[in-house]
């Protein structure tokens, strides 16, 4: 099916996503960053994890635009069992070029881009609950994150 | 180019910058422009980058101001990031991104106490 993305293991359904956005112009990056951040609020997540999430998806957006020219970001509510609280999934989707080494770009500190800090997988990583990122080169990227809803 | 992307104050040979704006790449870029030609047009010595109305600065926007203090340095300019958002400010220290070359203040007029302590 058209709709449905395929990445190895990861299967996407777009149906089960509240916000699917296409990310390929530069403008994208910033509306994708004030759509995270209005469905977070409209979730009462907290202030402090509001901008965590926004900050994230703007990180997400970017390398998307910078590495791989277009891809998808994919958003949904979570919830697990009753009684327990929700959480917000974010998937980064795309076809590009890969990286060429995962665990070297998700450490920090490395980039191939000149006018940067190669802080952003890194700064994802430590501003979520979980983490998971796989990539090809010659395939793509594929990034999937997840922040839980605190008491507050 | 004369546009600019953010209307500007100027107080003695200070400039004060309120950002007011989303802050996309292409507009971080031309307000990076525009304080450099600003400085040497206006003849200023001190920036101050009020942020009190931007709710996410992702490590691009860091870079950036980052960059455009070291610029304005360059160019004898100091440059004060002033009234950063709590929560703006945990995140970036969660992500271990660190403003380089500028200076920090919680008020205006401590923006500007430490531009005078500079001279
Ligand atoms: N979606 C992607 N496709 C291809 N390469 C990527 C992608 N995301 C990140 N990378 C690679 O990983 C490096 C580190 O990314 P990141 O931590 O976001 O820092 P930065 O974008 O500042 O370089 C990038 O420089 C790039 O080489
Ligand atoms: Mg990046």
């Amino acid at each position: 099916m058209m709709d449905d993305k395929n990445f190895n293991d990861i299967d996407i359904n777009v149906h089960d996503y509240d916000i699917v956005l296409k990310i390929k112009d530069e403008n994208d990056i910033a509306v994708s960053r004030q759509m995270a951040k209005s469905f977070a609020q409209k979730n009462n997540f907290s202030l402090a994890d509001v901008t965590k999430i926004a900050t994230a998806i703007s990180e997400l957006s970017r390398n998307i635009y910078r590495y791989a020219k277009e891809g998808y970001i994919y958003i949904k509510k979570k919830e697990t069992e009753p009684g327990k609280d929700i959480s917000i999934e974010i998937i980064a989707y795309d076809r590009g070029p890969g990286i060429e080494n995962v665990e070297r770009a998700v450490a920090g500190g490395y980039t191939t881009s000149q006018r940067s800090l190669g802080l952003g997988l890194s700064g994802i990583r430590r501003l979520m609950d979980s983490f998971y990122i796989k990539s090809e080169v010659g395939k793509g990227t594929v990034v999937v994150v997840e922040k839980r809803r605190r008491r507050f | 180019m004369k546009t600019k992307v953010v209307p500007t104050i100027k107080l003695y040979d200070y400039l004060i910058v309120p950002i007011q704006i989303e802050l996309d790449d292409s507009t971080i870029e031309k307000l990076q422009m525009q304080l450099l030609n600003e400085i040497s047009e206006r003849k200023i010595r001190g920036i101050i980058i009020d942020v009190s109305m931007v709710d996410v600065i992702d490590s691009y926007i860091s870079f950036v101001l980052s960059e455009t203090a070291a610029m304005a340095k360059a160019m004898g300019c100091y440059t004060v990031i002033c009234k950063i958002q709590p929560q703006v400010a945990l995140t970036l220290a969660q992500m271990g991104i660190k403003l380089k070359d500028v200076f920090t203040a919680n008020s205006l007029e401590g923006a500007i106490d430490i531009l005078n302590q500079l001279d």
